[in-house]
């Protein structure tokens, strides 16, 4: 029943999909407007079918279908309720119809939202959206779909499909519930709850900035159009992917227990590509807005996000690069990357059409070599050099040494440190200057006397810096270049209320608040830019001056390591979790100074039911802003556990990475709040120019 | 599992010891010293084995990746260098057991490619920014559009002009 | 990759611009289809199998005891080659079986070949010696021979009939039995050549 239920909904919502595009493209032809909100309703009508065929799958995983085989892959009897739940993203099938899920969501949001206020552009959103959505769901229906349950033919051979076979008979249920495979150890995990919907979130919703480009090139309204109505969506999709990433990091240091955050793996590298697409993007897209400049290039970077998107959706979920991260080999490789390459060439295709065309002239040009603008261009071309350097490393070479060399080669984090760390430095030095510099022009002195307060903060916060962890002047420097583009953006913002309190008289809480409301994108960036010089600080200093260390010790030795003394109390052997895993813990006590300052349990879990990879380390870690004490249970004398082997780890500075990130996250909610009484002149003055346009 | 793993090791190490003393003799030149984790752990950083993808061999948690530590250490014991047990591991097990190849030609194909490719994207950039600046000086109007934002600040009064030119600009 | 090539151009966007636009409409074609085929053969490379029919791929295995066998070598007899390590313990499983099926075939025109994977010599030589297997065994020496084969993991066997064709494959550990009766089809088939 739930089966047939679901797969009848992701059907429907297919076809409805399909029928949207459709009409919606036939009614700009033939400037028909019944038929457009006809195919209008089509595609609003997705949202509620997908959420339909998503609750009956999460039904079945919470009331245990195991006959659908979806469930009896994921769960078994033993899991509990929370992990049924993230379960319907646990594996391929469920994650690929879960995406669908969101695509729809972010269609339907952006059909409500911005129908009135971008009718010309709107036919030609629906069509690229509903086309994308429609292919995903190809993928559910026809090759990965989660809704297939077994039946027993006749001649005992077991098969999978959605509706009863003539003469099949469903297995027993008791040996389903028996055999069922569970959730893959590695997913359970409370980052897994936030992480894929996130980066999922931030996948997906680069949608709609990309068929609003899209629709502007079908269009031909090449105005800055297309930019001003999607900018909240492309910055909730970029948050939701910058949160993701951080949270995946979270997740890899909680749980795979390597001592680390960010591994540069393949499938790490597929997620973090289009955000280095994406936030050249919203960098650009601001000179674009305001000076009306680097059309074709804003429309490339994001048709190139999207694009972005698409490669690493396939390259993760086809087999393409092997990796801890990736989703089982599978059939839908080709698909996905005939759609890839299909969304490719189709959109560089009208780019390079309009382009001939002399669509998109700039209205300025570039005149000074150091002017905002200027900055801005050569932050634009750092983020691509990264991009190279990334995808170069992660799909590149590796690829092509394997099909023309026959070696196979790993580029691991020894290349990556070697190559992307001076392109994140020029980064860091072209936020710190960016900001002070002005459109159009600037001078080196001006440049300069704006940095006296800005620098001798970032000096202070080195010295602050140098005490916690004696580092060499080279380093220091560099934690000077990453703290001043934090502090520069956070003088800006004092600066400006200062002017306000001091011309205005406004108190000191009102010019803040003031400031930051005149201009939220602004400040919000401000926000950004503070929060990614700390989360920099953070990645920096974590990864130059960790200190590891492993020792066998006895029941009641300690070790010393970077100032701490960690001693090894006691063993819990075969602790019997309630999902059925089974926990071997040790006890330890962290001293500092001679005075206790906590008490872990870094354990061994191990999945009894499980396959493949049944044993999870699980780290345990004391928590400072100045650094993480990090303890890994390595190994144990089997029966009496009187010795212990333990790695630990000190990660200085690890902190500020999940705290930027947070603020990463508040000051795009910043630049993101709806500012009710700009939404409103717009609205009013876009009305008449659409009119103007749609006649023309 | 990890009893099994013991007693498997320690049997490898007793044949491997008998065989050593029938088959070679000098490997009693080198007298074995002690290794610690932590020195293994250095090397094995540095080595990726084929078994668990992009996994450094002192995080893998398999039996492969186990014994390969063995070796390291059994290496590093009979003396040698770090740099060493890491060139007899890519001479045995290939170039994908590091994380830069060490073959010269694979070497500079990963090292100089996106150097190269990023130069050829600079250069392009800054031969069209030439080209723009020789545009913008045969029809120079257009940049002077724009005096306002030009002022240099000096006070905050003219700073918070600025903020507001910037502001209106953007309407 | 695409992305900057097109980018770096896009820039130019020029009123006599016509002749850089079809320049980049070329560059963006090339790059384009360059990777889509390298991506697209990428893909295909990893989602080959091993191979059941056809022709087996030549290696020339150095065994432990410091011989060079060549497949090539061996036509006319039929070949079981079969993927180890000494730490897998399924292979464990199938090892005396193997040595078992070796004793009983040795004499009739089969030779049983192994090859050990990602294995160091140490460990390879215990594991033999613990097991008494006399067929001659080789390092895979950089993995060429197992990625020529496409294994997925170990122990997998092939077995290869007296013109060089793979035969049949087998990707569990094998008993005695089993072994035996794929041993009888691949003889049988060599023998009207």
């Amino acid at each position: 029943m739930l089966a047939e239920l679901g797969f009848i909904a992701t059907f429907l919502a297919f076809l409805a999909a399909l029928y949207a595009a459709g009409v919606a493209f036939h009614s700009v032809r033939v400037r028909d407007d019944r038929l457009l909100l006809s195919a209008r309703n089509a595609a609003l009508a997705t949202f509620p079918l997908l959420g339909v065929s998503l609750g009956t799958l999460l039904i079945a995983l919470l009331t245990q279908q195991y006959q659908i085989a979806y469930v009896w892959n994921v769960t078994d009897p033993n899991t509990p309720t929370f992990f049924r739940v993230t379960a319907l993203w646990g594996a391929q099938a469920g994650s690929l119809l879960f995406w669908s899920g969101i695509m729809s969501a972010f269609a339907f949001g952006t059909i409500v939202l911005n129908w009135h206020g971008q009718r010309r552009l709107m036919p030609y959103v629906i069509v690229y959206t509903m086309l994308t959505l429609a292919f995903f769901l190809s993928l559910s229906l026809f090759f990965e779909n989660p809704f297939e349950r077994y039946w027993i033919m006749p001649d005992n051979n077991v098969v999978k499909s959605v509706f009863a076979v003539g003469g099949a008979v469903p297995p027993a249920s008791a040996r389903l519930a028996e055999t069922a495979n569970g959730l893959n150890p590695l997913l359970r995990h409370f980052g897994m709850i936030v992480h894929p919907p996130l980066l999922y979130m931030g996948f997906v919703g680069f949608i709609i900035p990309f068929a609003f480009a899209m629709a502007a090139l079908a269009s031909g309204d090449l105005s800055t159009n297309w930019i001003r109505a999607t900018r909240r969506w492309t910055l909730l999709a970029w948050v939701s992917l910058s949160l993701g990433l951080v949270l995946g990091g979270r997740w890899a240091y909680d749980v795979l227990g390597w001592g680390g955050w960010w591994g540069w793996d393949p499938v790490e590298n597929a997620a973090f590509l289009p955000w280095l697409v994406g936030t050249a993007f919203l960098h650009s897209a601001m000179i674009q807005e305001k000076r009306g400049m680097l059309k074709v290039w804003n429309m490339f970077l994001m048709l190139g996000t999207f694009s972005a998107v698409i490669f690493g959706t396939f390259a993760t979920r086809s087999g393409l690069v092997d990796s801890v991260h990736s989703f089982a080999r599978s059939d839908i490789g080709f698909p996905l990357f005939a759609f890839w390459f299909g969304i490719t060439a189709v959109s560089i295709g009208m780019l390079l059409w309009r382009w001939r065309r002399g669509d998109l002239r700039d209205e300025r040009r570039l005149n000074s070599w150091l002017s905002r603008e200027s900055l801005f261009v050569l932050n634009n071309i750092v983020f691509v050099m990264l991009f190279i350097a990334i995808f170069w490393g992660s799909f590149g070479a590796p690829i092509f040494s394997e099909l023309f060399m026959g070696t196979t080669i790993t580029l691991g984090k020894d290349y990556f440190l070697q190559v992307t760390p001076p392109l994140f430095l020029v980064l860091f030095i072209l936020m710190g200057v960016a900001p002070l510099s002005a459109w159009s022009v600037t001078s080196l002195r001006r440049l300069g006397k704006a940095l006296i307060v800005p620098a001798s903060l970032a000096a202070l916060i080195v010295a602050l810096l140098a005490l916690l962890q004696p580092a060499e002047p080279p380093v220091l420097l560099i934690y000077g270049i990453i703290a001043l583009s934090g502090t520069v953006a956070l003088w800006e913002t004092v600066r400006g209320a200062m002017a306000r309190h001091k011309s205005l008289g406004e108190s000191w809480y009102r010019a803040f608040t003031a400031l930051i409301a005149r201009n939220r994108q602004r400040y919000g960036g401000y926000l950004v830019h503070l929060s990614v010089a700390i989360l920099g600080i953070g990645a920096l200093g974590s990864e130059l001056y960790q200190q590891e260390t492993q020792r066998t010790l006895a029941v009641g030795e300690s070790l010393e390591l970077g100032g701490y003394v960690m001693r090894y109390d006691g063993f819990l052997g075969g602790q019997i979790a309630e999902d059925g895993r089974i926990m071997d813990i040790a006890q330890v006590t962290v001293l500092r100074d001679g005075r206790e300052v906590a008490r872990l349990r870094p354990r061994r879990d191990f999945y009894p039911n499980a396959e493949g990879m049944n044993s999870m380390t699980i780290p345990a870690a004391h928590s400072t802003l100045e650094n993480d004490f990090y303890v890994l249970l390595v190994d144990w004398e089997t029966i009496s556990a009187r010795s212990a082997t333990f790695k630990v780890f000190i990660n200085p500075l690890i902190n500020l990475i999940w705290w930027g990130t947070l603020l990463l996250v508040i000051g795009t909610i910043v630049a993101m709040y709806p500012d009710e009484r700009i939404a409103l002149v717009t609205a009013k003055t876009a009305q008449p120019s659409q009119l103007a346009g749609a006649k023309a | 599992m990890k009893s099994l793993l013991r007693i498997a090791l320690g049997l490898v190490v007793i044949v491997t010891a008998l065989s050593a003393v029938q088959l070679s003799v000098h490997a009693q030149d080198n007298p074995r010293r002690p290794v610690t984790d932590d020195e293994v752990n250095a090397v094995s950083k540095k080595l990726y084995c084929p078994v668990c993808e992009n996994i450094t061999l002192d995080t893998c948690g398999t039996l492969a990746c186990a014994q390969w530590r063995e070796e390291v250490r059994i290496l590093l014991s009979e003396g040698k260098t770090p740099e060493q047990v890491i060139e007899n591991f890519v001479a045995r097990f290939g170039d994908r057991v590091v994380g830069t190849p060490v073959d010269p030609t694979l070497r500079a194909l990963s090292l100089v490619t996106p150097w190269l490719l990023s130069t050829l994207v600079l250069l392009s950039a800054a031969a069209i920014f030439i080209r723009w600046r020789k545009e913008s000086a045969a029809a120079p109007k257009a940049s002077a559009a724009q005096p306002s934002v030009q002022v240099t600040t000096h006070t905050l009064e003219e700073y918070r002009a600025r903020i507001e030119a910037d502001l209106a600009a953007r309407r | 990759m695409t992305e900057w090539h097109v980018a770096e151009d896009i820039l130019t966007d020029q009123s006599p611009a016509k002749r850089s636009v079809n320049f980049v409409t070329v560059l963006a074609a090339v790059i384009l289809a360059g990777m889509a085929l390298i991506f697209g053969l990428g893909l295909r490379h990893q989602q080959q199998t091993q191979p059941t029919e056809g022709m087996a791929p030549l290696f020339t295995l150095k065994t432990l005891d410091g011989q060079e066998i060549a497949l090539e070598s061996l036509r006319g007899k039929v070949v079981v080659l079969n993927f180890w390590a000494s730490w897998c313990a399924p292979c464990r499983d199938e090892a005396a079986e193997l040595e078992a099926a070796w004793q009983q075939y040795k004499d009739k025109g089969v030779v049983f070949l192994g090859v050990a994977y990602t294995d160091t010599e140490r460990n390879a030589q215990a594991y033999l010696k613990e097991f008494g297997i006399t067929y001659p065994n080789g390092l895979d020496y950089k993995t060429k021979i197992s990625a020529l084969y496409r294994i997925e993991g170990v122990p997998e066997t092939f077995i290869i009939d007296r013109n060089g064709h793979i035969s049949e494959f087998a990707m569990a550990p094998l008993k005695r039995t089993q072994l035996s009766a794929m041993i009888e089809r691949a003889l049988a088939k060599g023998t009207q050549p």
